[in-house]
């Protein structure tokens, strides 16, 4: 498998990004998550992080529907050579940086399939503060896990460890909420409430 | 809880107005009735109209619910100043008013200031201690303030009170599952399938719990849930005929073979997973692949 977390460099591409900041801004009074779809790049360096499926905006705590999701999910992206490399998460509050209990299970469940799997925490502040400062780092918070199986946050100021993959990102991010592009978001509550709703967002970034 | 067909109506004039057509104190309105939670259009909407003389006098008494309404909108969405605004018409027209009191603690929350918060719905709750809505706002002060055991011994006091508000057991089940305190979300769950049997969601959420906390004895309480969900939803609920092959798939795992219950199980099961490949089949059929592998796999291990 190549180097182990410690070493590993992770980089969110814009799509992967803007799709998911965009579902937390489409349920602003509740937490929601996500998996990240990518591959470990030829050079065995880094996780390559390259799309992202919004999972739920209600009772992320239970099982049934995070199973079948990842399921379904992993079946989809495994035909295309990708897995699930990691999960994002944005707490219910917007001072609330804490990773939880329900944030951990589910990246723990993650790594047993994909051992350098990565945690993205929203980082409210940074999101809030986008639109005045001309900031190009990315509004999450990068979480990996330590020899100890521990999630630990990875400081990613002056090195190079967490890095968006389009250095525009933000301008694009901030031109699609200016657009209200979050209204029409598809997450895997809305796919299972009603199936003809297609989780993988397709018509988002025409 | 919203039913489709009021789900329906409320989108449809909410893209009416949102066009600029008319009907916007009918969307105000429904959004009062099922109480909902759409701040930033309430706003924009209800200020168009209490900005415009013409059609606020139009309203005649109901101008103050629409002042009412759009002051929290505003709170909501922290647009102070016109909550402040409409407060003050509200206090005009209505002084020592209980109910604008209500707002103005209400400010106080928004504004963050918990403790002058707090000491005014003291204040308000010792003329009417029985009134819910600030028990409520207990409840979601200790929220916002991150501290949720609070919340809790709050909900659980309101509740002993109260004992048949449906949206608290909910609000209660919903924190115990984030905490990941599933033992006591059950119990919320059968409180609500105790007072409402008839009601599906509750027969789900239940039962997605009873999975969660796993074990054999839970997994066959779970997936009996599921069946009565499938059957108060007229097999149309998704979410259960995914929960049927889930528990079905667990509990063979478990009991390898041992019981006589499988052969019966097993056949719910592919029954579930029937109806699931033709819903996808008519409406997601790009869908299809990914679902018959996944149920493949559930059904093998069973």
């Amino acid at each position: 498998m190549g180097s182990s977390s410690g070493d590993l460099r992770y980089e969110l591409s814009q799509n992967a990004y803007i799709k998911l900041v965009l579902h937390s801004l489409n349920h602003l009074t509740s937490a929601v998550n996500g998996v990240l779809i990518g591959r470990i790049s030829p050079s065995n360096d880094a996780v390559l992080i390259d799309d992202a499926v919004p999972l739920f905006h209600s009772h992320l705590g239970l099982l049934p529907q995070l199973e079948i999701s990842l399921m379904l999910i992993e079946e989809y992206f495994s035909a295309k050579g990708l897995n699930i490399v990691g999960y994002f998460h944005a707490n219910e509050r917007s001072d609330d940086y804490e990773l939880g209990g329900v944030a951990k299970n589910i990246g723990d469940h993650i790594c047993r399939y994909f051992p350098q799997a990565a945690i993205l925490l929203l980082d409210n502040k940074k999101l809030e503060a986008l639109k005045k400062s001309k900031d190009r780092s990315a509004v999450t918070q990068l979480y990996v896990r330590d020899a100890s199986k521990n999630w630990k946050l990875v400081h990613s100021e002056g090195n190079n460890r967490f890095s968006l993959r389009e250095p525009s990102a933000n301008l694009m991010l901030l031109d699609y909420i200016a657009s209200e592009k979050w209204q029409g978001i598809v997450d895997f509550d809305d796919h299972l409430d009603d199936i003809s709703k297609d989780w993988l967002n397709p018509g988002l970034f025409n | 809880m919203v039913t489709k067909t009021e789900e329906n109506q409320l989108n449809r004039l909410e893209s009416q107005v949102d066009n600029g057509g008319s009907g916007a104190w009918e969307y105000l309105c429904l959004v009062r009735k099922l109480k909902l939670r759409r701040s930033d259009k309430v706003l924009k909407h209800g200020l168009s109209i209490l900005n415009n003389p013409s059609k606020r006098s139009a309203l005649g008494p109901e101008e103050w619910t629409l002042y009412e309404q759009v002051a929290v909108a505003a709170m909501d969405c922290q647009s102070l100043d016109v909550a402040k605004d409409c407060i003050k018409v509200l206090q005009k027209k209505f002084p020592d008013s209980k109910r604008v009191g209500r707002l103005e603690a209400l400010l106080l929350e928004a504004k963050g200031s918990w403790e002058l918060a707090e000491k005014a719905y003291s204040s308000l709750l010792e003329d009417n201690p029985l009134d819910q809505t600030i028990h409520k706002r207990r409840v979601a002060m200790a929220k916002a303030q991150g501290n949720i055991p609070g919340a809790i011994e709050w909900l659980n006091k309101y509740l002993e009170i109260f004992m048949a508000d449906h949206d608290a057991w909910r609000e209660l089940g919903e924190i115990y599952v984030s905490l990941q305190m599933y033992k006591q979300a059950a119990f919320c769950y059968e409180e609500l399938i105790l007072s409402q049997p008839t009601v599906p969601l509750y027969h789900l959420a239940y039962a997605d719990v009873l999975y969660t906390l796993g074990g054999l004895e839970n997994l066959q309480t779970a997936k009996k849930y599921y069946t009565s969900t499938i059957d108060l939803t007229g097999g149309k609920n998704t979410r259960a005929l995914f929960g049927v092959c889930l528990c079905t798939s667990a509990i063979a795992q478990i009991t390898k073979g041992k019981s006589k219950e499988e052969k019966e199980g097993a056949q719910v099961q592919s029954l579930a997973a029937k109806v699931l490949e033709k819903d996808y089949k008519q409406r997601a059929p790009d869908k299809l692949p990914q679902l018959t592998t996944a149920l493949k796999s559930l059904t093998l291990s069973s």
